[in-house]
């Protein structure tokens, strides 16, 4: 008998350990869909069209230092960093170097419009119905991630950057 | 091993280590307790807890921890006070649109509201030490019962009849006398009064001098069922952090538009939303003239995505499931999946017009062609003249270097840049910008950007009935809570067992002739009135006159 008596008591500890240890780690890391994933989180895996007329994920980019930027044509200060975000595209791309430019859900046009005008050559991805948007948890643009190359996120900027900002980070990004 | 506790009973019972009552004769165990005269404590019959043990291990530690009724009323205590806490201010959950919460305490609530948020409060039921306090209760409470009920439910199941003479004397309801005549008969009337009051009758073997009467023994387990409604309640709030198991979020739906539900494979189209209001006459004095919604109402459609549901170059494809037209307490509800009115927003949505072109020259008219504000078709060929979109904004306006640019993505204020050709009109094609609404049209001038253009040809519209807009946007609480059904089991089996507890009162009563001497004592866990007028009312039955009053041996009884 105090055998068995060992026996339910090591069970129900174990149990009461996996469905407790579950519900604590879900309240410590997960359940968290609707906040923004911060630095050392890792973003939420995306598969979108690209302008080119291909499909992009992100984990097509494992183990690559990724600049995931979140932009739209009616947000001046996004404007304004495309150009830094295809110089510094041109400057490290040979290094490993990618990003990822979100457009956030507008339509064809307006996007093909914008890209042809900035001659830009880095993914320009299409958002739609602000799904991806919403998994990032954005409330301002533009809001850029940057994702070191073992996945986790190094920095979340929200807010526009200027090319040194932007430089700044991505040679930290590729520990140079 | 060092001194290890005499269990042993004088009636030759080994006792497990941690018994008060001899599981056998109901003798007391302790010394000290042997030589008082109070009532005995009766609680589970005196028997030891499942896990009391002389040398206990790591495992027996931990078990034991949580097996003290003392640890589990701290871990209640903590846990309500916590809970409280978390209601001074409003959860950060319970904010719909987003909000800063780093700055919207310390904001609304100065410094309090600051320490409120740096304490985790503002999360507390989502936060994971509140998660493991309830973790903790759980484990409490299985360990608890399980210590306590399966020790209980041996005792109970072989209770031994003829029980010492301490043990019967020093219950809370005792009777002592002599009695006349052949005790075994005796004990048979007393016991056939006892039966037709319901109660369960054991005799000892042989003699038929002792007697074990019992009812209503099916109320000690009613905590214990009490406990397993609340261990399920617990897991099924648990469960609910189990991804898909529950949802409480929000989607807008303008009047026409199909959109995605976030998190799920559903689709919802509001095919159109009707508010009515309350008219004047309808309304007290002080809210005459204030829009006061009567009812609102979506008329929603829902559709499940069955292909190409995640395929970002292809459309998905949608099956109509369900559709009902969602008005206040009146939720569309498909396989768990709630969709409830909640809110709306009146203010129109332009979704496509549908303008002609005019020859201002001829004053031929051509068209007229389909123009919807998002994704339209690039090039249209109208008459002799040819209309190609160069660009298109939602929401016009001039940058700070003078450009065209739009300022939200939404079409508030959509404009349309035409490279136009046909007769007349240069061969590389000349530029048109086009403003569906007309106080766009006003305000940017659009004949005077158009120049000369603007006297040869016009894009117009003719008619409302060529403008599709939305005339309001529906808010719908989307929630799923896949949990319910288990909190309600949970919930019964909680209620039942705290009936079995509390309406029912398990009652024991035991005597002993021994030559002509006769010792009664009765048990109860509550109503002692009602268990000393049993008694009272068997012996009266069979000629003992006594006032129930006499039974009381002490002991604090209502």
């Amino acid at each position: 008998m105090g055998k068995s008596r060992k026996t339910i008591q090591i069970v129900i500890l174990f149990a009461v350990l996996l469905l407790g240890g579950y519900a604590i780690w879900a309240a410590l890391f997960g359940g968290d869909d609707a906040g923004r994933p911060e630095a050392g989180g890792e973003p939420p895996s995306f598969t979108l069209a690209d302008t080119a007329g291909g499909v992009q994920s992100l984990s097509d980019y494992e183990g690559q230092p990724v600049v995931i930027n979140f932009w739209g044509s009616f947000c001046e200060p996004c404007v304004k960093e495309m150009p830094e975000f295809e110089r510094q595209y041109e400057k490290w791309k040979d290094r490993g170097l990618a990003i990822l430019a979100i457009n956030l859900s507008e339509d064809t046009l307006t996007v093909n419009n914008f890209v042809s005008r900035f001659d830009l050559s880095y993914p320009i991805l299409r958002d739609v119905d602000r799904k991806i948007e919403r998994q990032y948890g954005l409330r301002q643009y533009p809001t850029t991630f940057f994702v070191k190359p073992d996945g986790t996120i190094m920095e979340v900027v929200v807010g526009g950057m200027l090319e040194s900002d932007i430089n700044e980070r991505v040679e930290r990004l590729l520990e140079l | 091993m060092l001194a290890v506790e005499n269990t042993k009973c004088e009636c030759g019972h080994q006792n497990a280590v941690g018994t008060v009552l001899c599981e056998s004769c109901g003798k007391p165990l302790d010394a000290a307790l042997q030589q008082s005269s109070e009532p005995l404590e009766m609680r589970y019959d005196g028997v030891a807890r499942r896990s009391q043990k002389s040398n206990p291990a790591i495992i027996d530690r931990i078990w034991n921890f949580f097996s003290s009724v003392k640890i589990a009323i701290y871990l209640i205590v903590v846990t309500f006070v916590t809970a409280m806490l978390g209601t001074i201010y409003p959860q950060e959950s319970s904010f719909i649109n987003s909000f800063d919460a780093t700055t919207y305490y310390e904001e609304n609530y100065g410094t309090p509201g600051k320490i409120y948020y740096e304490l985790g409060l503002s999360h507390t039921y989502e936060s994971w030490w509140f998660i493991g306090l309830l973790v903790m209760i759980g484990t409490s409470l299985v360990i608890c019962s399980l210590d306590r009920v399966l020790p209980l439910y041996r005792a109970l199941q072989k209770q031994q009849i003829r029980k010492h003479h301490q043990f019967i004397l020093r219950q809370k309801t005792v009777y002592r006398s002599e009695i006349a005549g052949d005790p075994k008969e005796w004990v048979e009337k007393f016991g056939a009064q006892l039966k037709r009051k319901g109660y369960k009758l054991h005799f000892e073997e042989g003699t038929g001098t002792a007697l074990l009467a019992e009812k209503n023994r099916f109320s000690r387990w009613g905590p214990y069922i009490n406990h397993i409604g609340l261990i399920l309640f617990l897991l099924a709030v648990l469960a609910r952090s189990i991804p898909g198991w529950q949802m409480d979020s929000y989607v807008s739906v303008p009047d026409g538009d199909t959109v995605p539900i976030a998190g799920t494979n559903y689709y919802v189209k509001s095919e159109k939303f009707n508010v009515e209001f309350y008219t004047d006459d309808e309304l007290p004095e002080e809210l005459k003239g204030t829009a006061r919604a009567k009812k609102y109402e979506t008329q929603a459609v829902l559709y499940k995505c069955v292909a190409n549901c995640d395929d970002p170059l292809k459309e998905p494809e949608l099956e109509e499931v369900m559709d009902h037209n969602i008005i206040v307490n009146d939720p569309l509800v498909y396989k768990g999946l709630k969709l409830y009115q909640f809110d709306f927003n009146l203010t129109p949505r332009l979704n496509a017009v549908s303008p002609i072109l005019e020859d201002k020259r001829t004053g031929e008219i051509y068209g007229p062609f389909y123009l919807p504000m998002k994704n339209p078709e690039l090039k249209h060929q109208l008459g002799p003249f040819t209309l190609e979109i160069r660009a298109n904004y939602m929401e016009f306006a001039l940058d700070s270097e003078g450009k065209p640019t739009t300022l939200s993505r939404e079409p508030n204020a959509p404009a349309f840049i035409f490279s136009v050709k046909g007769p007349g009109l240069a061969e590389e094609g000349e530029p048109y910008i086009y403003f569906p609404m007309q106080k766009d049209k006003v305000k940017f001038a659009q004949d005077t950007i158009n120049r000369e253009l603007a006297g040869k040809i016009e894009i117009r519209v003719d008619g409302m009935e060529n403008v599709d807009f939305s005339e309001a946007t529906t808010h719908l609480n989307v929630r799923m809570d896949k949990a319910l059904p288990y909190l309600w089991v949970g919930a019964v089996f909680s209620m039942v067992g705290l009936i079995l507890g509390s309406y029912w009162q398990h009652r024991r009563i035991w005597l002993r002739v021994d030559g002509t001497e006769l010792a009664l004592g009765a048990h109860t866990n509550k109503n002692w009135f009602g268990m000393r007028s049993d008694v009272a009312g068997a012996l009266k039955k069979i000629g003992v006159e006594i006032d129930p009053k006499t039974l009381d041996n002490g002991g604090n009884n209502a």
